[in-house]
């Protein structure tokens, strides 16, 4: 019972699942492939931003939503639509300059918040998604509580009223594009490093490396990321309003990388999959009991099971993984010295 | 060990598929079943409803979903399912068709759920017809989406903003109750000429529908002559107004205040503690203020103070009285009290106009676009409209009665403050007599501009009412 045979296996239901999310709109139905799997997987790019930051640069950010709300209100802003002061760009190149003002935001940002830590650093993030979503509520002219309605959409993604397929084949390939670069970057020296000064700030430091530096550019990537799920929400909502981003969005998203497991890429989607089939099943699901439960009470249903989730397995649903093959290495007999298999520590 | 290994790497991956494929057949039934029933006709019309259960309008969830039941109730036979409205109705049956109500769908009053709860009732639970949203800005976002699905059919719930008729315009959506700026006709004409007020300022939350409802006061106030020296705008369910209600001048004759939900009772505790009471003699407010659950709340610190909408609670009408007497029949004192509210009456006109369409196209919704002809052209009146006969004009808003209500001090003994009816404001329509149209800026934060003008034409023609002698 090697490591090997755990990363073999890994590897499989990775493929499967590939595989599954690549047949799935002739599987499943327009709605499913729509308001499950599109919402999972733009939803799964927000909270790998902040999944990168927590496993690599042991940064929890409460900031991925605000910055993601930049990059979709600069969206909504540039392009034709209802409300905001629509430039009528051309989508594609409203996307890129979505992207870079998230990033510059994310980049300034990153300047004030990489110098401090812990829980420090929690608020710091909190206060600047709640900035947002307040600079968003109040300045009319780019927004206001109503929002802007009908985006204009990149021909390449159609209408997705119409047929979901382009977009969730969109979304789907964007996400596994930025899955592979994370896990790339993980492993470049710089990658390397953020971890390094992620254990040991102090001897990383005394060996000549950047902290501050590192963790600012850490966060400018972050960044990035957390615009492209920006652009894609804004893509499958067609709108976006101050709703969108306020801090009852901040917890969703950072309650899916919990779930999915803080520490780990793949818990990003798992969790967000996990989270979009609860929000919309658990309106239904959710039994009557008297007074106490019902279906208006959906909301209890969710947070009982997320709370199970993280009773059960502090590493999310993907450290239930590795729960099961530690079990099953400890059965398969005494094992050679090596170290127990440590989520914490997840090297991706 | 490998062939352990193996076992184990095949049992996870066929774990896994299983459990995906499982979650994706659910969905894949529902669809099926639903695209089946929409080809043939079926023998069930699917209804979904959309009204908040959370956010700053979560308490009226029940009183939502008790008015729609009665609209049932009285002109499709159905029977309550339960004790409380949400446990659902059964039994509706139109033109030989039975009404299910496929979901009752619960948004936080921000456009993002409120979509999100009609594609999962509309798409998911392939609803054919939907009735709500409750709450402005979701109104404005379901009007938009009905515009894309013009082969479905949306009748708003008691959401007031004005843009979701006068300028999305969608051809498949309906309301059957006035917008917020209707629910404020009179009001400035009563504050100009009877009250005295020549400047006054206004309060509200900041978001569509206060935005339409204060417009509605500043519109006919300035019309006349009266000036608007300064507009406070608060968040929505805003937990803190101190700041905000010490930013309301001093020198000025009165103050409009168009906060509502669980913010109305914040401010009216804060405004008493930091001015030491609240000078309702100079304040009027919008839809909430007379609203039972509010009255109830602080019901005492608001006596005095004038408020106007489509409905009245004093009123001795036959018709009314049936109607409360109804309410509470099927669902009890404390629903049954909530008849005169605007949410309560909102979405009871909603599905009574419903039901009046399905029937005129005999159940039959293969094409809706019949269904939509039939209910641009529904006149309620009687036990249908019993606060005033409901119409539509060409962007299916209602024109309809509007009420000038004063906050007495409680009578009839049961510790609540009364409603006292003073004014009935005639065939109030969405324009206020040309003021508002489709060009025009959509009221916000500083639209409209306070002008003197044409004033609407219900200015000086408003009739004195007194119910109960």
């Amino acid at each position: 019972m090697t490591p090997g045979a755990q990363r073999t296996a890994g590897l499989v239901l990775g493929g499967l699942a590939l595989a599954l999310a690549g047949l799935a709109p002739l599987i499943f139905t327009d709605f499913f492939i729509s308001v499950i799997l599109t919402k999972a997987l733009w939803l799964g790019v927000a909270a790998a931003s902040l999944v990168f930051l927590s496993a690599y640069g042991g940064m929890v950010s409460l900031a991925q939503v605000g910055i993601y709300g930049i990059a979709g209100m600069t969206y909504a802003n540039l392009v034709a639509a209802d409300g905001g002061s629509p430039a009528a760009w051309t989508p594609w190149v409203a996307v890129v300059a979505a992207i870079l003002v998230a990033t510059a935001v994310g980049l300034g940002f990153g300047a004030i918040a990489a110098r401090s830590v812990g829980i420090y650093f929690l608020m710091i993030t909190l206060a600047f998604s709640i900035l947002v979503y307040y600079f968003f509520s109040q300045v009319t002219q780019l927004s206001g509580f109503g929002g802007v309605n009908n985006l204009d959409l990149p021909g390449l993604v159609g209408d997705p009223v119409q047929d979901p397929a382009p977009l969730y084949y969109t979304t789907l390939a964007v996400a596994v594009l930025v899955f592979l670069v994370l896990r790339y970057i993980a492993r470049t020296p710089f990658g390397l490093s953020l971890q390094g000064l992620r254990d040991e700030p102090a001897r990383m430091r005394a060996l000549g490396f950047d902290v501050t530096l590192h963790r600012i550019l850490a966060f400018t990537l972050a960044a990035t990321i957390a615009a492209i799920a920006g652009v894609l929400s804004v893509w499958y909502n067609r709108r976006i309003s101050p709703g969108s981003i306020s801090l009852a969005q901040t917890i969703d998203v950072l309650i899916i990388a919990v779930i999915g497991g803080l520490y780990r890429l793949e818990g990003a989607f798992v969790g967000a999959l996990a989270f979009a089939l609860l929000d919309n099943y658990s309106r239904e699901w959710t039994p009557d009991v008297g007074e106490i439960l019902g279906p208006a009470r959906f909301n209890t249903i969710i947070g009982v099971i997320f709370l199970l989730i993280v009773l059960a397995s502090p590493g999310g649903l993907v450290g239930l993984w590795n729960d099961i093959w530690d079990r099953l290495r400890r059965r398969a007999g005494p094992t050679t010295g090596q170290v127990k298999g440590q989520p914490l520590r997840g090297e991706g | 060990m490998r062939g352990r290994a193996m076992n184990a790497r095949r049992l996870l991956a066929m774990g896994a598929t299983l459990a995906l494929a499982a979650a994706g057949c659910g969905g894949d039934d529902d669809g099926g079943g639903g695209e089946t029933q929409e080809g043939g006709g079926g023998g069930t019309i699917k209804v979904g409803f959309l009204s908040d259960c959370e956010g700053a309008f979560g308490s009226f969830f029940e009183p939502t979903i008790s008015g729609a039941h009665l609209a049932l109730i009285r002109h499709a036979g159905a029977q309550p399912a339960g004790e409380k409205p949400s446990d659902g109705i059964s039994n509706a049956k139109v033109a030989g068709k039975n009404i299910e109500i496929v979901g009752y769908g619960c948004a936080d009053d921000t456009a993002d759920k409120a979509i999100e709860e009609t594609r999962r009732l509309m798409e998911q639970e392939d609803a054919d017809i939907l009735v709500g949203p409750l709450s402005g800005d979701e109104g404005i976002a379901v009007a938009n989406y009905a515009k894309e699905h013009p082969d479905k059919t949306f009748i708003n719930g008691i959401a007031g903003a004005q843009d979701s008729t006068l300028k999305v315009q969608a051809p498949n959506f309906f309301r059957y109750h006035p917008d917020g700026a209707q629910w404020s006709a009179g009001l400035g004409d009563y504050a100009y000429n009877e009250l005295g007020w020549k400047k006054a300022a206004i309060i509200g939350d900041d978001y569509s529908f206060p935005y339409t409802s204060l417009a509605g006061f500043v519109g006919e106030f300035c019309a006349i002559g009266g000036q608007v020296t300064k507009r406070v705008w608060a968040p929505l369910g805003e937990k803190d107004y101190s700041s905000f209600i010490s930013q309301l001048p001093d020198d000025v004759d009165g103050l409009y205040v168009g906060i509502g939900g669980s913010g109305l009772i914040n401010f009216v505790k804060q405004y008493q503690q930091q001015k030491g009471r609240v000078d309702t003699e100079r304040m009027m407010g919008n839809v909430f203020w007379d609203d039972p659950l509010v009255l109830k709340e602080v019901g005492k610190s608001l006596v005095g103070g004038t408020t106007s909408a489509m409905t009245a609670a004093d009123s001795d009408e036959a018709a009314v009285q049936s109607y409360m007497a109804d309410l509470e029949k099927a669902y009890g004192k404390e629903i049954g009290g909530t008849g005169p509210s605007v949410f309560t009456y909102g979405y009871y006109t909603a599905m009574t106009a419903l039901v009046k369409g399905l029937e005129a196209v005999n159940g039959d919704i293969a094409d809706q676009k019949q269904l939509q002809a039939e209910l641009a052209k529904v006149t309620l009146t009687g036990d249908e409209a019993p606060w005033g006969d409901v119409k539509l004009d060409e962007r299916h808003q209602a024109i309809s009665d509007v009420y000038l209500k004063q906050i007495v001090k409680d009578a009839n003994g049961d510790g609540v403050p009364d409603v006292k009816t003073i004014r009935r404001i005639p065939d109030v329509e969405q324009t206020f007599g040309g003021f508002f149209t489709p060009e025009s800026p959509a009221p916000d934060r500083s639209n409209p501009k306070c002008e003197s003008g044409t004033p609407p034409p219900w200015v000086g023609k408003s009739e004195e009412v007194s119910f109960g002698g």
